[in-house]
């Protein structure tokens, strides 16, 4: 009699075990998936923000036109209407949109004009590694105190630099030629103001020929 | 009877006057204290970072003690202990580890005390009433652009990096790397830690020189590093092959970016950070409770070319 009530319990143990089991075993490599799985992804991150976040957004970026006419009158005046800064800092951002005529192309550099007579080069975008924090700062769509750990909202800028790179600038270098009209977008970083206002450096969001102005 | 009133009132005044001091004393409002947690005094910058905090802290009528850390969360976490007994209203942070300090941040949160971290770190945007931060990675991504500008695209590097569980140690790699990692022609043919440390980046410079002895430059997470690394250079006669750039914008290394030997650093403000956080502590204790949970601080270039502007651990 003893023996069958151990048995019963040793049973009811087991079928408890079963179900709810106290450890899982799993292969390494498994394991491993599963814990980058967890990891913030900042590839697939930056994917998603530019195509259901940053493109959408163009249309409340300031007016190419309107921003260059901006700083050329008042500079300090263009920054507090058009200007981003984020914490404590001197530098600070523009996120534009518009439409501009090529004046020169190079393999290192693609000038356009975005005010009659269209001649001068109010813009620059540099053919080559894109680098900086422009792509991320500059819309006002990211906020670093989303971001428990800098260094993800970091990889969130190099990410997003890589699109542009790999998404915008082989179109840029392929379609630009002088005289072209082109659709554009996309952020510049303002360091020093006596070297980066005048052209204003481009990183592209979106450069397509358009129709001429 | 008459005779005992007499005798009796001058003995309840003088008690009552005896006790009198006592009584104003316990309904007094406790001093107004500020702590300052420090990762380490063993590094001239954090002195100057703590010690700014506790002037800025006295200037606005508080009495302020620094506590050393001494790179170590265990002694970081007995220091809380301390400031919590010891009741103070606020505690300006500069964490040893991003991920262990949060603990201690938390602790102090518990008790009703508001942390303002200075610099460093530590991943948590609840634990800390605000985080004044150092923009490391921008500040590394000019600097790796100024290397490529100055060291070019074709050669051997190596790397000193800071303490491995602290936020800036990467984000000063990742940024630096974000640029010098699009070069293939530069290759950087060792990477080791040296906590940050002058000493250690001495030793750890000459054995890397030993190893690799046609390295055409060295990046230092910070200047204390770079200073060792200086030295260890100097030591091999190696000083004018190797070109050294540290972070953190130390005195020594302006002055030696301004006499030709080091080539660059970038200026991380702490005097600015330092000054922000008493002001922040102050105007928590005052009724303001709404602070960003994090404010990035602009790190500048300093070269050559603009190293006149700079000095006294920021611009001039």
């Amino acid at each position: 009699m003893r023996l069958v009530r151990w048995l019963i319990l040793v049973l009811f143990l087991a079928a408890l075990a079963w179900r709810w089991p106290l450890f899982h075993l799993l292969p390494l490599q498994a394991a491993r998936q599963q814990k980058m799985a967890a990891l913030f992804d900042p590839g697939q991150f930056a994917a998603k923000f530019w195509k259901d976040r940053l493109l959408p957004s163009l249309p409340a970026a300031a007016p190419a036109s309107s921003l260059i006419q901006a700083i050329q009158t008042n500079r300090a005046a263009a920054r507090k209407k058009f200007g981003r800064s984020v914490g404590l800092g001197t530098d600070y951002f523009y996120f534009l949109s518009g439409t501009g005529k090529v004046v020169s192309a190079t393999a290192d550099q693609v000038s356009i004009a975005c005010l009659p007579p269209y001649t001068n080069a109010d813009l620059a975008i540099a053919i080559g590694p894109v680098f900086g924090d422009a792509l991320r700062d500059g819309s006002g769509l990211l906020n670093i105190n989303d971001y428990p750990n800098s260094q993800d909202f970091n990889a969130i800028s190099a990410a997003l630099d890589h699109l542009s790179e790999t998404q915008v600038l082989p179109g840029v270098k392929s379609q630009a030629r002088v005289g072209l009209t082109v659709r554009l977008a996309g952020c510049a970083e303002v360091d020093d103001e006596s070297t980066d206002l005048r052209p204003l450096n481009l990183v592209p969001i979106l450069f397509e020929a358009a129709p001429a102005p | 009877m008459k005779n005992i009133h007499l005798f009796a009132w001058p003995a309840v005044l003088a008690l009552v006057l005896a006790f009198l001091p006592l009584a104003a004393f316990s309904q007094s409002p406790p001093p107004n204290r500020i702590a300052i947690v420090v990762s380490t005094l063993n590094n001239p910058w954090f002195v100057v970072l703590a010690d700014t905090a506790k002037q800025r802290a006295t200037e606005l009528g508080y009495d302020a003690t620094v506590f050393d850390s001494q790179n170590d969360t265990a002694k970081e976490s007995a220091n809380f202990d301390n400031i919590i007994a010891a009741h103070y209203q606020a505690i300006l942070f500069n964490p040893t580890d991003a991920s262990g300090s949060v603990a201690n941040a938390l602790k102090a949160k518990r008790a009703g005390i508001p942390v303002f971290c200075i610099d460093r770190e530590i991943n948590s945007t609840n634990a800390a009433t605000s985080q004044l931060l150092s923009d490391s990675y921008a500040g590394c991504v000019k600097l790796g652009r100024y290397f490529v500008k100055t060291v070019g695209k074709q050669g051997d590097y190596v790397e000193l990096l800071g303490l491995v569980g602290d936020n800036n140690t990467w984000n000063r790699s990742k940024g630096f790397h974000s640029v010098v990692d699009r070069f293939p022609g530069l290759k950087m043919v060792a990477q080791q830690s040296a906590d940050f440390d002058r000493a250690k980046g001495l030793e750890v410079m000459e054995s890397m020189l030993q190893a690799h002895p046609d390295i055409k430059a060295v990046f230092c997470g910070n200047d204390a590093m770079a200073m060792g690394a200086y030295q260890a250079l100097l030591t091999a006669g190696r000083e004018n092959q190797v070109k050294v750039f540290g972070f953190d914008g130390a005195d020594d290394v302006v002055r030696l970016i301004a006499a030709g030997k080091i080539e660059a650093t970038g200026m991380q403000f702490p005097k600015l950070m330092a000054r922000q956080a008493a002001e922040f502590a102050d105007e928590y204790i005052k009724g303001r409770h709404d602070f960003p949970a994090k404010i990035p601080v602009p790190v500048e270039l300093v070269t050559h070319e603009n190293v006149s502007q700079f000095g006294e651990y920021g611009k001039k």
